[in-house]
């Protein structure tokens, strides 16, 4: 399974559908919340299962993290586990944002709101550029203080040794809020994505 | 004559769908740069008609490159096209003189009506 490499091309190709997808889902968030997002060029890697829980402990060490998980699986094998992981401040801070009332909506709702925002319209943007059709699992929260990521990462409904690592940064700037989306793909359905990027390559 | 157009996009797939989305009837010679440095570099050295351009790009970005031509009067005719379309972006690209803002992807439909719109096809 460790073989997989992603090829110049297809890093590029993916990298671009990416953006697309990141820059629909920061429209939607920027319009529902009347601010402006600002959008960092997104990370991408082939990250072994072994290193990501270290590597998650390393980027949040400071303070704990709320995370809300939930899974995706479309046609031609596609398949795969999207994170949106708020440090504690950023959680905390959601209720202002949305403009709701302190103790109005529990932090789980917010959370699952707010994500349900980003993850639905990034993933529907992806999927329609490579003409696929997802279906989701129920978000999922997840805080660190109750349960270790490193449990939540092996609990995922597939089982990965590689795993591509798209990593996204949303920056609200009016409310100092920042949030990261992680996309987990397990390593079959990395080699189904190179088919499909090999697929648009050629149409160029 | 044919118009010299530069397309800057720092994605390779992006340059390729802009040129690809160009009618096949509008006579042009197509360049292009992989960031707005680059972008720049060429604006400075030689006449362009019409600049594609994109915003989320590494060195300087699209913004800067519009901020650059605002100031030094390089080419006339700027056509944003960019995944980043938030309504404040749309509204800031307007003001620093880009002619239109294209949603990505591109593709022809969209491109020859702006094009058949600003008179340049």
């Amino acid at each position: 399974m460790n073989d997989i490499t992603l090829t110049e091309d297809q890093r590029d190709c993916l990298q671009e559908l990416i953006n697309v997808a990141m820059g629909q889902a920061s429209d939607k968030l920027a319009r529902y919340l009347q601010t402006f997002v600002h959008l960092q060029v997104p990370y991408i890697e082939l990250i072994d299962s072994t290193v990501l829980p270290e590597r998650f402990a390393e980027t949040y060490a400071e303070e704990g993290v709320s995370l809300v998980s939930q899974g995706f699986y479309g046609e031609k094998g596609i398949l795969g586990e999207s994170l949106l992981i708020y440090k504690s401040h950023d959680a905390h801070g959601i209720a202002e944002i949305l403009g709701y009332e302190p103790d109005d909506v529990s932090e789980v709702e917010q959370l699952t709101d707010i994500s349900s925002i980003l993850t639905t319209t990034f993933l529907n943007g992806l999927a329609e550029q490579i003409d696929n059709q997802l279906a989701y699992s129920a978000p999922r929260v997840v805080s660190s203080m109750e349960t270790p990521l490193e449990q939540h990462l092996q609990q995922l409904s597939f089982n990965w040794d590689l795993a591509l690592k798209v990593d996204i940064s949303y920056q609200v700037v009016d409310f100092s809020f920042n949030c990261d989306m992680v996309l987990l793909i397990p390593g079959e359905a990395i080699k189904n994505i190179q088919k499909v990027l090999d697929q648009i390559l050629d149409e160029f | 004559m044919s118009i010299p157009v530069l397309i800057c996009d720092d994605s390779a797939l992006a340059r390729k769908q802009v040129k690809k989305s160009l009618p096949s009837e509008w006579d042009v010679e197509v360049q292009f740069a992989t960031n707005g440095r680059e972008a720049l570099e060429v604006l400075r050295e030689k006449q362009i008609g019409v600049l594609f351009l994109d915003l989320t790009m590494p060195e300087i970005d699209g913004v800067g490159v519009l901020e650059a031509n605002h100031a030094e009067k390089l080419v006339d005719f700027i056509i944003v096209v960019s995944a980043d379309i938030q309504p404040e972006m749309q509204s800031r690209v307007s003001e620093l003189g880009a002619l239109a803002f294209i949603q990505k992807p591109v593709n022809t439909t969209k491109l020859t009506e702006i094009l058949q719109q600003y008179g340049l096809l």
